[in-house]
């Protein structure tokens, strides 16, 4: 029984990642088959009404989970519900105190047990024990859901992710974050002055910014943990566009200390590595490659804004695109075969992913979006985050490349924009 | 009813009367002049005018006689426009030659946050570049900008848009 067991978990894994292949490598609808799944009721040993509620919260998040990893089709255990393609489901219990018998709220805290098995057999994938306090509970079911759609899928998973953007307009613009299932709206700054481009750190520990908040432009990095912000440039001119080397140790930005605005590689410290380009052009919006071996950047020296690739090192500079008379935004996916962008055409900024090579270009939004400006990958590649004036005023959407689908990520009447998705 | 006309007609009569006459009327004891006579407005005191020097210091550029100028949608070419406007205006900048002043790139709505803040910068910057031509301290013009995140006009058309591609001058 058991050597079955492992055999069917070797057929479920080598099925799965067949698929993970399929989805790096092709962009059709049908190159992926979801995986159905079942997220059962868990089931309240203790605790009266408030053990429900916490238990009907963390399915919920779960099956949110599931849904918007874009790899899974959600079966509940209605009734009326086929689920014979059924393949694994979730299981588990919760055991809350009884009310008025804790002291402190680690006292409170339920514990809770959450199980991956196959379905129908129920046979256990694995198991986990949590027992967080209430305020922790949103958390614990996404890492949760984090470990088992990495398990099955081996595919990284967005689950603990969260987003940066700044929110309001003119001189009060201020850097916000949001889960990426759209809970736990947070503000990060309140310094009453225009904060742009938050960039997270390749750890998510630290957001790199722009801001007003000196008088001029300058870099700023902000400690997320503690809300500290120090200098990484103030030099004369712009300090635009901070953008992370995958390892952590650099920040590349666009100055105009010179008068014209140059591509520079800056250590921690904010001191100039190494300067990339020499031009009379605009030269903005750098972008590191996944492996830090190129840079994606806005260059005007054709007479329009293009996207343009280099080498770290400035050298072996191309152009990218040639279609849109105006190209700015880029991003690059994680597995660094596409890039995404905004195009502007017919007075309407879309949102466009071209191959890296430069192939296979595919305008991702339509004039319905009206204008869609700042797209940036999430780290399962396969999704997008992007502002669009769609309602009115700009709001954040975040986007599965490969089906298209869309949903609302921010809500309010204020503006959203320049979002980054943490690693 | 009649009778109420007639009260109001005599009582206006006295009204005017009131009023044509106002500083030697004598009070009598009809209470409805004694009223009108109370709401006679009082002639204002002629106030001695006084010279005024502005105070230049804390004056905006725009109150000194510089005017901010316009560009074409994605250029920072000055225009033939803005360079007469710069040329008319160099010289109060040479006139406050010990003023510092903020040259404000702004753009219109169209396009993106940061390609905008790097035009606008452009568009200040060509301004600075100019007015050092016509003999202002450049020591003096600080350069920044704004891209399209402090529209001067609201709204999504070309009227909106030309007001918002400018450079603006402002004091620190």
């Amino acid at each position: 029984m058991r050597q079955l067991f492992i055999i069917f978990l070797i057929i479920v894994s080598m099925s799965v990642s067949a698929q993970s292949t399929e989805v790096t490598l092709g962009t059709e609808k049908e190159a992926w088959a979801k995986i159905d799944i079942m997220v059962k009721p868990l089931e309240v040993v203790s605790g009266g009404e408030k053990s429900q509620q916490h238990a009907e919260f963390v399915e919920a998040i779960i099956a949110d989970d599931f849904r918007f990893s874009g790899l899974f089709n959600v079966i509940t255990s209605a009734a009326d519900q086929d689920t014979s393609s059924v393949s694994f489901a979730i299981v588990g219990f919760l055991e809350g105190r009884l009310p008025g018998t804790a002291i402190t709220k680690e006292e409170d805290a339920p514990l809770l047990t959450l199980k991956l098995v196959t379905w129908p057999e129920q046979l256990l994938i694995f198991s986990k024990r949590y027992r967080p306090v209430s305020d922790k509970l949103r958390n614990t079911a996404h890492h949760f859901s984090n470990e088992v759609i990495t398990y099955l899928t081996m595919e990284p998973s967005i689950c603990m992710t969260r987003v940066a953007f700044t929110r309001g307009s003119a001189d009060r613009r201020d850097l916000y974050c949001i889960d990426y299932d759209g809970a736990n709206l947070l503000r990060l700054t309140a310094n009453r002055t225009l904060n742009l481009f938050p960039a997270w750190s390749p750890d998510g520990s630290q957001l790199a910014f722009m801001s007003y908040r000196e008088g001029q432009q300058g870099n700023y990095i902000l400690d997320t943990s503690t809300g500290r912000v120090r200098v990484l440039s103030e030099t004369v001119g712009s300090n635009l566009g901070p953008s992370w080397h995958p390892d952590g140790t650099e920040i590349i930005v666009s100055l105009s200390k010179t008068g014209q605005h140059e591509i520079y590689r800056l250590n921690m410290a904010g001191r100039i590595l190494r300067r990339l380009t020499i031009s009379q052009a605009i030269e903005v919006s750098p972008e590191w490659s996944p492996t830090g071996n190129d840079v994606v950047f806005t260059s005007d020296r054709s007479g329009s804004p293009q996207l343009y690739i280099m080498g770290a090192d400035g050298s072996g500079r191309h152009r990218l695109t040639f279609e849109g008379r105006y190209n700015d935004s880029a991003a690059w996916s994680p597995n660094g075969d596409n890039i995404v962008y905004a195009c502007r055409e017919k007075d309407l900024t879309q949102i466009v992913m071209i191959k890296a090579t430069g192939e296979d270009r595919q305008v991702l939004t339509d004039r319905s979006w009206r204008n869609c400006e700042d797209p940036r990958w999430a780290p399962d590649g396969r999704h997008i985050v992007f502002a669009s004036d769609k309602s009115g005023v700009f709001k954040l959407y975040v986007m599965d490349v490969l089906e298209r689908s869309v949903r609302q990520l921010t809500f309010g009447g204020e503006p959203d924009t320049t979002p980054d998705w943490s690693h | 009813m009649i009778r109420t006309i007639l009260l109001l007609a005599v009582a206006s009569l006295f009204i005017f009367a009131g009023c044509g006459k106002k500083a030697t009327v004598e009070i009598d004891d009809n209470p409805v002049e004694a009223e009108v006579v109370e709401q006679v407005p009082v002639v204002p005191e002629v106030v001695e005018e006084e010279v005024v020097t502005p105070d230049y210091a804390s004056m905006a550029p725009i109150e000194l006689g510089i005017d901010d100028v316009f560009f074409e949608y994605d250029s920072y070419t000055l225009s033939e426009e803005a360079m007469a406007i710069l040329e008319a205006s160099s010289g109060i900048f040479k006139n406050f030659g010990d003023f510092l002043f903020v040259i404000e790139g702004h753009c219109d709505e169209r396009g993106t946050v940061e390609y905008n803040l790097a035009l606008g910068e452009k568009r200040s910057i060509a301004v600075r570049d100019y007015l050092t031509t016509l003999g202002v301290d450049s020591s003096k013009l600080r350069i920044t900008s704004y891209g399209e995140e402090r529209p001067f006009a609201n709204g999504s058309d070309e009227s909106a848009w030309s007001l918002n591609r400018r450079v603006h001058f402002a004091r620190p």
